[in-house]
């Protein structure tokens, strides 16, 4: 089936990617695009006929984007936080921008109050509470910008507001193990309820899910930016005050850490969502930088370990890096198929996700063995018990993956396939973190 | 008849200038009313329009705003301003010109 929505989409992104255009241009052809194909509809022709010929008679896109640049000088990040053209969208980012700074404000006081009652930012209530101090700000952003549905708000509500009196009713005994457990796993499992705010009623939907996968990838990147670009600050401020002997510490303790932290995740958030189009143009140019850099360096750490006999795996920070790093090559990959045409023919880059994926299946392997190693040598721990359900999660998803894609190759499925069992199995993994958030600390006692 | 590529490049201008004379307008009726006025003869890589407004917009002959068009779509509307005015006329000026030397007797051979 013809679908006229998405080639007029993904016409214009085409428009964008040449990074020539400013939104409003894009809206402009999109318009005069939507008005020949309406009128060649009415006059009786298919969509698929009609949108060939207008984008035939719009003419070539690159030719349009080349006379384009000669007019438009500006450059591409201008566009950031400047008003848009058209009064009602102008009216839309006030409220936004206004939305923003308030719930940063909110969100940064939230996370002062417990320092109050003597809860320092190391003590583990303050740690196991992490979550609750930014995402409930994020999910009330995103419920009030998309159409969520009552029903579904009521929901989102009662699993913030039941898990936060849970966790917090549990006790902890030392050595807080299963506390800090909870500290790890809450975040994840509440940023997946998030992606139901995120959602609304298409949080079920395939495209939907891999639009919140998408969107995931691109907060880590923009975020790792604001983030970097803070810690700049912070030594430019500790620099200049120290110029004039005033010890700026007290300051950055008290104050900065807490609303420097919370605002730079609610911005990252507001920027990823509306300046969409931006990172869209270099977002899947990073992921391709980096999965042959990742590659290199996962079979170079294979290769060292088989030649020197050492394995990594006996220590358990190790092994929580490990994870990681997993974790990471896993959301790359991800990002890339998000990223991707469902359109498109197999390319290079799927066959360097594929060595990726296998790649990451043997270190997981090797992982995993170190586990349960420990596990049979040591006994049973709860973190130990919660590294090898990540692992074995993963190494299922790895796997699966896998098959999926060489199926794919072999012209056995759809592309399709590949996301809607990746987008089913994000279930899986909200269930196991909140599984080790509400089980756990009950099998181990709150130890 | 096809109207060569140099030909329609150079009309462009005035042709913009003079449709926005009679009455604001967005870019797709603009490509219509250019179509309809030269019986389909002037056909236009329809994109092409667009860097072209902008560049006039640019030179302060015309300006723009946001309304919607017949089929209720947002769209650019672009208003002719005292410049472009002024610019027409020029153009016109100079079209007739071109136009007056080309039907001038001297190329007639038999003579």
């Amino acid at each position: 089936m013809f679908d006229l929505e998405l080639n007029i989409t993904s016409w214009s992104d085409y428009l964008r990617s040449s990074g020539k255009l400013d939104e409003s241009d894009v809206i402009e052809l999109e318009n005069h695009l939507r008005e020949q194909i309406d009128e060649l509809t009415e006059n009786g022709l298919s969509e698929d006929e009609a949108f060939l010929i207008s984008v035939k008679r719009l003419g070539n896109v690159n030719l349009i984007s080349e006379e384009y640049s000669k007019v438009n000088t500006d450059t591409l990040w201008k566009q950031l936080l400047i008003d848009p053209v058209d009064p009602d969208a102008k009216k839309k980012s006030r409220r936004d921008i206004l939305l923003v700074v308030l719930f940063s404000l909110l969100a940064g006081t939230v996370a002062k109050i417990p320092t109050f009652f003597g809860l320092n930012m190391d003590s583990v209530v303050y740690f196991r509470n992490l979550s609750f101090y930014i995402l409930p700000f994020i999910a009330l952003f995103f419920i009030i910008k998309h159409h969520v549905s009552k029903k579904l708000i009521g929901y989102i509500t009662t699993i913030f507001v039941l898990t936060g009196v849970i966790i917090n009713l549990y006790p902890s005994y030392d050595p807080n193990h299963t506390a800090m457990l909870t500290g790890i796993h809450l975040p994840i499992m509440l940023w997946l309820v998030t992606g139901v705010a995120y959602l609304g009623d298409k949080w079920r939907t395939k495209k939907g899910r891999m639009n919140f996968i998408r969107f995931t990838g691109e907060s880590v990147i923009y975020g790792s930016l604001i983030m970097l670009g803070l810690m700049v600050l912070m030594m430019f401020i500790f620099a200049i005050f120290e110029s004039i002997a005033i010890d700026a510490e007290g300051f950055f303790e008290n104050y900065f850490i807490y609303y420097a932290g919370t605002a730079a995740a609610i911005i990252t958030v507001y920027l990823v969502e509306t300046k969409k189009s931006i990172v869209e143009n270099f977002a899947p140019i990073l992921a391709k930088i980096f999965s042959p850099l990742f590659l290199i360096v996962m079979l170079t750490f294979l290769m060292a370990i088989i030649f020197t006999g050492n394995s990594p795996f006996v220590e358990r920070d190790f092994l929580i890096g490990f994870d990681l790093m997993l974790v990471l090559v896993l959301g790359m990959v991800l990002y890339t198929i998000s990223a991707r045409n469902i359109y498109d023919k197999i390319n290079i880059f799927d066959y360097l996700n594929t060595a990726l994926i296998v790649v990451a299946i043997v270190v997981d392997g090797v992982a995993l063995s170190g586990i349960l190693f420990r596990l049979s040598e040591y006994g049973i721990s709860p973190n130990k018990l919660a590294a090898l359900g990540e692992n074995v999660l993963l190494l299922v998803n790895l796997a699966a993956l896998l098959w999926l894609y060489i199926r794919y190759f072999l012209k056995k499925i759809e592309f399709e396939k590949i996301e809607i069992w990746q987008t089913d199995y994000l279930t899986v993994y909200a269930i196991w973190m909140a599984i080790v958030v509400f089980v756990f600390p009950v099998v181990f006692r709150f130890n | 008849m096809d109207i060569s590529k140099d030909l329609i490049a150079a009309s462009a201008t005035p042709l913009i200038l003079a449709i926005l004379k009679k009455q604001d307008s967005y870019g797709y009726e603009i490509i219509k009313k250019i179509k309809k006025a030269s019986n389909d003869e002037i056909v236009w890589t329809e994109g092409m329009l667009y860097p072209v407004l902008h560049r006039l917009e640019k030179n302060n002959f015309i300006k723009s705003y946001w309304g919607k068009s017949e089929t209720g779509r947002r769209c650019k509307f672009y208003y002719l301003k005292e410049e472009g005015l002024l610019e027409l006329e020029n153009y016109k000026k100079q079209w007739e010109v071109v136009h007056s030397t080309l039907s001038a007797e001297i190329y007639d051979d038999d003579e």
